[in-house]
């Protein structure tokens, strides 16, 4: 069995973050920006996994528990913010929500 | 009662009096009538009881302290605050009653009345004040009473003219007034009164001449001297008794009596100063008078020139004599002039007084080229006048011969030049009040609101006939009884020699003034000496108006040209640099943050990203 070294964990979830950000920073809808976000966060979640392998501890595992708890959560309540956005604007595109603006 | 409650209660009356009528009785003219009639009723009596009970009060109330300035309000009455006291609430009353018949026909009677109430709290308040910044107090507060009552025909342009014109130049005086007391404060550590008497007769006063100067500019300013006579002619628009109770009986005299409650601070070189003042006003206001063709034009200018013969009694007071080796002040000038402001006070409320029932009489024709005859037909104001203007011009026996000869006495003894212009501004009394007299009450009747005149009912002439008495009994100091005390002591009088040539100098200057007046002026509708010398009548109005010429260019060239210069300035600098410079810039950072909000959650993104890039460089020590 080939042992894979902290390096390459790091480096997914380097590559993962960024290409989340990357989707933050292009995408206009905001379901995609929100998987985005997501990736983002599941990319760090990773790291700390991977830290947590390498140290020989446990911290990082439990870390990772309280928060995809969290983020399971967070995702309830984000899905629904952007549901309601939809109803109320009938678009989800952020260069469409822009009231504060003027 | 102890005689400091009683004291407060005569001060507050009219105040309770002017609050209620302000609160609840200003459309209902009637009862505002009756509260403050009452009032003045209420306050003349408890004066006269709180007089004749002779108590001296000195009592005194911390009132707020800033640091080491305590300022207090306390009551002094003593001798002079009674002669005063007695003046100002008997006059007072009677005026109040005259003016229930004068103001009978007014729309704003509960204004008027306020007024007056008001305006007898801030007078009494003036004689009992027991140190300067109480009495500089109650002396803006009479000044906003004048105001209120000069302007009570507001609807007139020239009245709202007239009153501002009261207030503004009696600011100037005030000033001075202010600087005084400040100076007096830092001087000698106190502006009581009593304090002041004790450190003076331990003799602890410095010689300071600009303590009773600046004093003396309050004065100036409420007593209409030279050079801030001119409001006083101007304050005319108000209603007659308003003219007769603060015009010539009380407000004005008020800045008499201050000078006689500093008499301790004078020093000779102060007193010349004052001396020469008062003589100029009343030989300035003398001339001017004999052109006037308003009734109660003539009697402003008179009441100037007596005003003037005050200051100068008490300037020529400085009766300066050396004992064991060194110079003796003896103020014998208070005596005179609080006796000369007494009897004036009497005759000339008589005067202005009778002046409002002509007016009433003629229907509000003031005019006295527009009268004549009147005679006949207001026999009991024709008396009345006649008394008054008798004791004006000095005729023996009557209240002004004794206080003008007291006047005229103190001058032949200091100062000849003085004793001269006196003299002479006698002459000029007696020659414009006869003119008066004759134009208004001998001849033809020359126009129709005099021929439609009538005797005033008997609200208007019960003052009238009551103030005729005092105008004759009021030059004998024994009615004065305990009233005047001490003050009665300080009056100068003549003997042997002295006294003949006084009382020769009165009669022959009172024959010469009215012969010549009663010779010279023939009643018509045209003023003889406009007539028959116009140079010398065009000489006199110009010397009348060359004041207001001369302050009216001041103030339009000079004045509203660097009010100018310095608004130019203003609107360059502390507006233009510094605070549109100010709003400028913040205005722009406002531009700027708001340039960053541009809508897109893109745009934010692209921030935050930048802002972590920046702090992980700054955390990172890369710079």
């Amino acid at each position: 069995m080939i042992e894979i070294g902290l390096n390459a964990y790091i480096l997914l979830s380097v590559v993962l973050f960024a290409i989340g950000f990357f989707g933050v920073l292009v995408r206009k809808n905001t379901l995609v920006i929100y998987i985005c976000l997501e990736l983002m966060l599941v990319a760090a979640t990773l790291a700390l996994v991977a830290f947590s392998r390498y140290n020989g501890t446990m911290d990082g595992n439990v870390f990772v528990f309280f928060i995809l708890t969290v983020a399971a959560a967070e995702v309830a309540v984000g899905l629904a913010i952007i549901v309601a956005l939809f109803r109320k604007r009938m678009t989800v595109q952020v260069d469409k929500l822009n009231a504060l603006k003027n | 009662m102890t005689p400091v409650q009683q004291a407060l209660l005569i001060l507050l009356i009219p105040l309770a009096s002017a609050a209620i009528i302000a609160l609840f009785l200003r459309r209902k003219g009637g009862l505002a009538t009756i509260v403050s009639v009452t009032a003045a009723a209420a306050l003349a009596g408890l004066s006269l009881s709180l007089i004749a009970s002779g108590e001296e009060i000195n009592h005194s109330w911390e009132w707020m302290q800033i640091g080491g300035l305590t300022i207090s309000l306390g009551i002094k009455f003593d001798d002079l605050a009674a002669l005063m006291l007695f003046v100002v609430s008997f006059v007072g009353f009677f005026i109040h009653l005259f003016s229930t018949g004068y103001m009978l026909d007014d729309k704003a009677r509960g204004r008027y009345f306020a007024g007056l109430s008001i305006f007898m709290f801030s007078m009494i308040g003036i004689v009992f004040a027991d140190n300067l910044f109480m009495m500089f107090i109650f002396w803006e507060l009479v000044g906003f009473s004048s105001y209120l009552l000069i302007n009570h025909y507001h609807e007139k342009q020239t009245a709202a003219d007239a009153s501002n014109k009261a207030f503004i130049v009696n600011r100037v005086g005030d000033f001075g007034f202010l600087l005084g007391i400040i100076l007096c404060y830092w001087t000698y550590g106190t502006v009581n009164l009593t304090e002041l008497g004790l450190i003076s007769d331990s003799g602890g006063l410095v010689h300071s001449k600009p303590i009773p100067l600046l004093l003396f500019c309050g004065a100036v300013g409420k007593s209409a001297q030279m050079p801030l006579q001119v409001w006083l002619p101007d304050a005319m628009e108000g209603p007659t008794p308003v003219s007769a109770l603060i015009h010539a009986a009380t407000m004005v005299a008020a800045g008499i009596f201050m000078l006689c409650r500093i008499e301790m601070l004078m020093v000779p070189e102060a007193l010349n100063i004052i001396m020469w003042v008062g003589t100029i006003t009343a030989l300035y206001a003398a001339l001017c008078a004999i052109v006037q063709s308003d009734i109660k034009k003539v009697l402003a200018y008179s009441t100037l020139s007596q005003l003037g013969y005050m200051v100068a009694a008490f300037g020529l007071g400085s009766l300066v004599f050396e004992q064991d080796g060194r110079d003796v002040l003896v103020f014998a000038g208070v005596g005179a002039a609080m006796f000369h402001l007494t009897t004036h006070a009497f005759f000339k409320a008589l005067l202005f007084l009778g002046s409002g029932s002509v007016i009433h009489g003629c229907h509000h024709e003031q005019d006295i080229f527009q009268m004549g005859g009147l005679r006949k037909k207001m026999p009991i104001t024709f008396l009345t006048f006649t008394i008054g203007v008798l004791a004006i011009i000095g005729m023996p026996g009557l209240a002004g011969f004794f206080s003008k000869d007291a006047i005229l006495l103190l001058a032949m003894k200091n100062n000849t030049v003085v004793f001269g212009v006196l003299v002479f501004t006698a002459i000029l009394t007696a020659f414009y009040m006869i003119r008066m007299w004759k134009l208004v009450f001998f001849g033809e009747t020359r126009s129709d609101n005099a021929a439609k005149s009538h005797e005033s009912g008997m609200s208007m002439t019960l003052p009238l006939l009551v103030l005729a008495g005092l105008a004759i009994i009021g030059g004998y100091a024994g009615i004065y009884g305990k009233l005047a005390g001490s003050v009665a002591d300080l009056v100068p009088h003549a003997h042997g020699s002295e006294h003949t040539m006084i009382f020769v100098t009165s009669i022959v200057v009172l024959l010469i003034g009215s012969l010549g007046a009663w010779v010279y002026y023939k009643p018509g509708a045209k003023d003889t000496l406009e007539q028959n010398s116009n140079g010398l009548f065009n000489g006199l109005t110009t010397l009348k108006e060359s004041f207001d010429a001369l302050y009216g260019y001041y103030v339009a060239k000079v004045q509203q040209r660097f009010a100018m210069l310095l608004n130019f300035l203003e609107q360059i600098f502390l507006a233009g640099l510094i605070i549109r410079g100010f709003s400028g810039l913040v205005g722009l950072l406002g531009l700027g943050a708001r340039a960053l909000h541009v809508g897109s959650l893109h745009a934010y993104v692209h921030w935050f990203l930048l802002g972590i890039a920046l702090l992980w460089v700054l955390t990172s020590g890369l710079f």
